[in-house]
């Protein structure tokens, strides 16, 4: 054993010592990651309904906000939470700053959560748009009121066609997640910086954390697999019936 | 006396900007009639269905079902809106569709779709509304395809589902707005046989159709509309025999 670990240019001893500060890292990466596509998530349901809904006074806004928070860099936008904010007298004087605004990590969430709930707003507006006009009315004719017919049609139609696009938005989340090492955060890459930084060993780190953001990325890849055969069952074509279906054919 | 019609419209007029496509057709139907709706694409037939449960507003115009008047009124842009946007879904509740395109929820099962009017808009417990969604696919000839995915069946078996689906809500005027249309030649008259079965049974039903031989053998009326008004009328072993206007002439010569 010790003769095979000699041949990998790696110092396996030093990260051994310290896997649990990267267990701890992924720790933080997870409940920034997933806390802030749980509340990004639950924010950009309504959001997305008031964008396809085309209103006039909350579209406008709706679409300011995901204009800006796509259009500029999430390190940009948590460096404006973290570093900016603070510089308002009012701010620090209130109540927001001690248990929140002063603090990396909800400094963090609250960057995060509104970049993810922009980009998910628009992932949804794009679902519920696209549900068939045909399904659509078949449930006003139904008889269901506009929100019952969100609630059992549009969204449950929409959310399954949105999985696919969703899972890109997640691993995009996880990864845009390393903005949190550069405001003292120590997640997965804060812990591979912290090594480098005290050993001036960059592999022992990075690869580390490299290899603990890839397998993470696996399983959330697992899981959506899972979730499509789940959920986008009835979107799959198979062979079932006697009897042929094509389209008729057009005579004009 | 006698009972309110099942079904009344009285001088429906819509427009598309400028264009007028229904232009004030009335028509009545008794409980028990089945009324085929005849014309030429453009002539207005699927727009005046669609009107009748206000999935088109009509401009003017009213609608009666069972003696209750939908009503409307003009908003501050002057447009014709519901008064009563529940009033509306009640009538619609009552007033079941069934769509060329057939139109059923995609990520629901075949039971599901029929289920789903009763559970969620009748507010029917779930046992009832089951037993009854089941005993309905068995009357279309789909028991064993309750658990599919419309995308799984062919036009044919989607468009009995969406006609199980139209029945489960018990509606007192149904309205098939060319439910043969999008289906290949030999898938029709699966489709036609339950639509007859319907009528024999005294449903109330308005048919926009393309299918001569369904407008003669089962409607107890059949309306020909030209250019969004109603050109002739009339129990359909008349009207076939014996048109009257030179434009139902040449439309059954075309149709033949």
């Amino acid at each position: 054993m010790e003769n095979i670990l000699s041949y990998i240019p790696l110092d396996i001893a030093l990260i051994a010592e310290n896997f649990d500060r990267f267990m701890y890292g992924v720790w933080i990466t997870l409940n920034l990651t997933f806390l802030a596509l749980l509340l990004g998530g639950l924010l950009a349901i309504p959001i997305a309904i008031a964008r396809a809904s085309g209103h006039r006074i909350l579209n406008p806004i709706v679409q300011t906000y995901t204009y800006v928070f796509r259009g500029t860099p999430l390190l940009v936008q948590t460096y404006l939470i973290y570093y900016g904010v603070g510089q308002f007298e009012v701010i620090r004087q209130s109540f927001l700053w001690d248990p929140i605004l002063s603090s990396a990590w909800w400094c963090a969430l609250i960057a995060f959560t509104l970049n993810t709930a922009a980009y998910t707003t628009e992932l949804l507006r794009g679902a519920i748009a696209d549900t068939p006009k045909g399904e659509v009315e078949a449930a006003i004719a139904t008889g269901h009121s506009y929100r019952s017919r969100m609630r059992r049609i549009i969204l449950p139609s929409a959310f399954r066609r949105a999985i696919p696009a969703y899972s890109n938005e997640v691993i995009f989340m996880l990864h845009g997640s390393v903005v949190a090492s550069t405001i003292t955060l120590q997640d997965i890459l804060g812990v591979g910086r912290w090594l480098n930084g005290r050993y001036y060993l960059a592999y022992e780190g990075f690869i580390t954390a490299a290899l603990l953001y890839f397998l993470i990325v696996l399983c959330i890849t697992w899981t959506f697999r899972w979730f499509e055969r789940r959920y986008l069952r009835h979107l799959v074509r198979r062979e079932v019936t006697s009897e042929t279906n094509l389209p008729a054919p057009t005579t004009t | 006396m006698s009972d309110p019609a099942a079904l009344k419209v009285d001088n429906l007029h819509k427009s598309f900007g400028n264009h007028e496509v229904i232009k004030g057709v009335s028509m009545e139907a008794q409980k028990g009639e089945v009324i085929a709706i005849l014309g030429a694409s453009g002539s207005g037939k699927s727009t005046f269905l669609r009107c009748i449960n206000l999935l088109e507003t009509p401009n003017s115009g009213d609608v009666f079902l069972a003696g209750e008047k939908i009503r409307m009124k003009q908003n501050r842009h002057g447009e014709t809106v519901p008064e009563d946007i529940r009033q509306v879904e009640r009538m619609r509740s009552r007033l079941a569709m069934v769509f060329q395109g057939f139109n059923l929820w995609s990520h629901m099962t075949v039971l599901e779709n029929v289920l789903e009017g009763p559970l969620y808009v009748q507010k029917t417990p779930k046992a009832e509304a089951r037993e009854k969604a089941l005993s309905l696919l068995a009357k279309v000839g789909l028991s064993d395809r309750a658990d599919y995915y419309p995308a799984h069946l062919s036009g044919g078996q989607q468009q009995r589902v969406a006609i199980a689906r139209a029945l489960a809500m018990d509606p007192d005027v149904m309205l098939f707005d060319e439910p043969t249309s999008a289906l290949d030649p030999e898938l029709v008259g699966e489709v036609l046989g339950v639509m007859r079965d319907l009528a024999e049974e005294g449903r109330t039903m308005l048919v926009v159709t393309h299918e001569m031989g369904f407008a003669r053998d089962v409607s107890t009326k059949t309306v020909f509309l030209h250019q969004g008004e109603v050109c002739e009328e009339g129990p359909p072993a008349e009207l076939f025999s014996n048109p009257q206007t030179p434009e139902f002439q040449a439309f059954l010569s075309r149709m033949n």
